[in-house]
């Protein structure tokens, strides 16, 4: 459906990655460069200083926020690092199981003023500056942290709205990025790809060649064939790198 | 930045912050009226082995409605393309033109809910942490709502689930695995065998194995390869 579309966060140099819709979303691959961009839009719009994208890493392995992405990247910038210092486990946590937005700012600063405005989000006893971070999250449970710092800080109810929008579209988009080598690899096959899914559905080499009228062989020599495409160790981690990929549901 | 210093309330507009299930409903009623929707639904998906299945957590359909698509086919909708992601511009289904559903939904089904005040239905994906739901917002007649209060409904909801954490962790699939076996799961997925796994956590390989064989059963999956899985499609690992 064609509709003429309003104001922000739908418009699209407000909401590059958003704006064309989930379908579309899902085509197009974008570059650091384009999310960077689009996190100093953010920063412009609502007077921040500087931002920093935060992604949490995987439950087990590192428990905590690990810093993705700010202006200075590929390092990382020192406002970044001194927030990333003061990351709390209930942060983290926050971050894992929350969307309120979370803010500090030392009282009688103009940021503190815009922020105690806002009805959801919650304040936090920060250092200088002032800051707010929105909490987002993308397909398979992966969850991160968008901050935006600075003492000057203008933000209304609605604005934040959509500015947290913007934010969970553009922390889609950094997700999306794959690094240049994965365009390269070979391309799983339709069949691979169909013994893949059988394989994380619980199947046995027999049980899979039975379903789809293969030898037992054959099914196994699909599997191999994906496992070294995929660059994986053996089928679990196959099956576990397609699904991450997205190749199936 | 130490201490989660929680001191607001939500709606404002209410006065008061969500604590139960009622508060849910009665905060997405006043939703839909400032957007200027005639129902919603909220929805979480859950997977079994093979298929999807709905839990219906709040909504306002009538009955009938509900019932002529059924709990597989709400299902189907929200998990299709078309619910979009916060963020993303929402997508309008139209029933009546069987527009972007002529694949989920039969002709008679489209026109039952086009009859019961379902002229278009916008489906939006709830992402809170790692918990993910469903909002569905409908209107009798298309071309009424405004995308972009659509967008900030989506989120304002975000915001009131974060709310209510309780009724979302009953709601949605929960994390049966124990720390220990989460980690050894994340392990075997990146494609690390017993072995390893057991050098990498400083146990013997029979606790590892124990812990694997554990989360198979939790999940009841049928294998290691299922259980990894199962585990990354319900956001787990």
């Amino acid at each position: 459906m064609t509709r003429s579309l309003a104001r922000a966060p739908v418009e699209e140099h407000r909401n590059p990655f958003g704006a064309a819709g989930p379908d579309s979303e899902a085509k197009r691959t974008p570059t650091i460069a384009d999310v960077i961009g689009h996190c100093r839009w953010i920063a412009l719009d609502i007077n921040a200083a500087a931002f920093s994208l935060f992604v949490v890493g995987p439950a087990g392995e590192r428990n905590g926020l690990v810093p993705l992405l700010d202006p200075d990247h590929p390092s990382d910038s020192s406002a970044t690092i001194r927030m990333w210092d003061d990351i709390s486990e209930e942060i983290v946590r926050h971050a894992r199981t929350s969307a309120l937005p979370l803010w500090w700012a030392a009282d009688g600063s103009a940021s503190a003023d815009a922020f105690l405005q806002l009805p959801m989000a919650k304040r936090l006893n920060g250092p200088s500056p002032a800051g707010i971070a929105f909490p987002v999250s993308a397909d398979r449970g992966r969850c991160g942290l968008v901050a935006f710092l600075g003492s000057e800080i203008a933000l209304s109810d609605d604005q934040c709205l959509d500015v947290h929008a913007r934010c969970y579209s553009l922390f889609g988009a950094a997700m999306r990025i794959r690094p240049d080598k994965s365009r390269k690899a070979p391309a799983v096959s339709k069949r691979e790809l169909e013994c893949l899914k059988l394989s994380a559905n619980g199947m046995t080499s027999e049980q899979i060649a039975a379903s789809l009228k293969l030898s037992v062989h054959t099914a196994n020599q699909y599997l191999t064939n994906s496992t070294q495409k995929l660059n994986a160790a053996n089928r679990t981690h196959a099956v576990a790198k397609a699904l991450k990929l997205g190749l199936f549901e | 930045m130490t201490g989660l210093g929680y001191q607001t309330a939500f709606p404002a507009a209410s006065g008061k912050p969500l604590a139960s299930r009622g508060d849910l409903t009665a905060f997405l009623m006043a939703l839909c009226q400032r957007i200027g929707a005639d129902s919603y639904m909220l929805v979480a998906v859950l997977h079994d082995q093979h298929r999807s299945d709905v839990r219906i957590v709040a909504s306002n359909w009538v009955y009938d409605a509900i019932q002529v698509i059924g709990h597989r086919t709400i299902a189907a909708i929200a998990e299709s393309s078309l619910a979009a992601p916060p963020g993303t511009r929402p997508q309008a289904v139209v029933p009546s033109r069987a527009m972007g559903i002529a694949r989920v939904l039969d002709g008679e089904q489209c026109r039952m809910l086009d009859v019961l005040g379902h002229g278009e239905i916008f489906p939006l994906r709830l992402n809170v942490g790692r918990q993910q739901l469903y909002l569905l917002f409908s209107t009798e007649e298309a071309d009424r709502l405004d995308p972009a209060e659509l967008t900030r409904a989506q989120m304002r909801c975000c915001h009131a689930l974060s709310q209510v954490p309780d009724l979302l962790a009953a709601t949605t699939q929960h994390d049966p695995l124990s720390d220990r076996e989460r980690e050894c799961l994340h392990w075997v997925s990146e494609g690390k065998t017993t072995d390893e796994v057991a050098v990498i956590l400083g146990v013997s390989s029979n606790t590892v194995n124990g812990y694997v064989t554990h989360a198979i059963q939790k999940f009841a999956a049928t294998n290691r390869v299922m259980a990894v899985a199962t585990a990354i499609r319900s956001g787990i690992i």
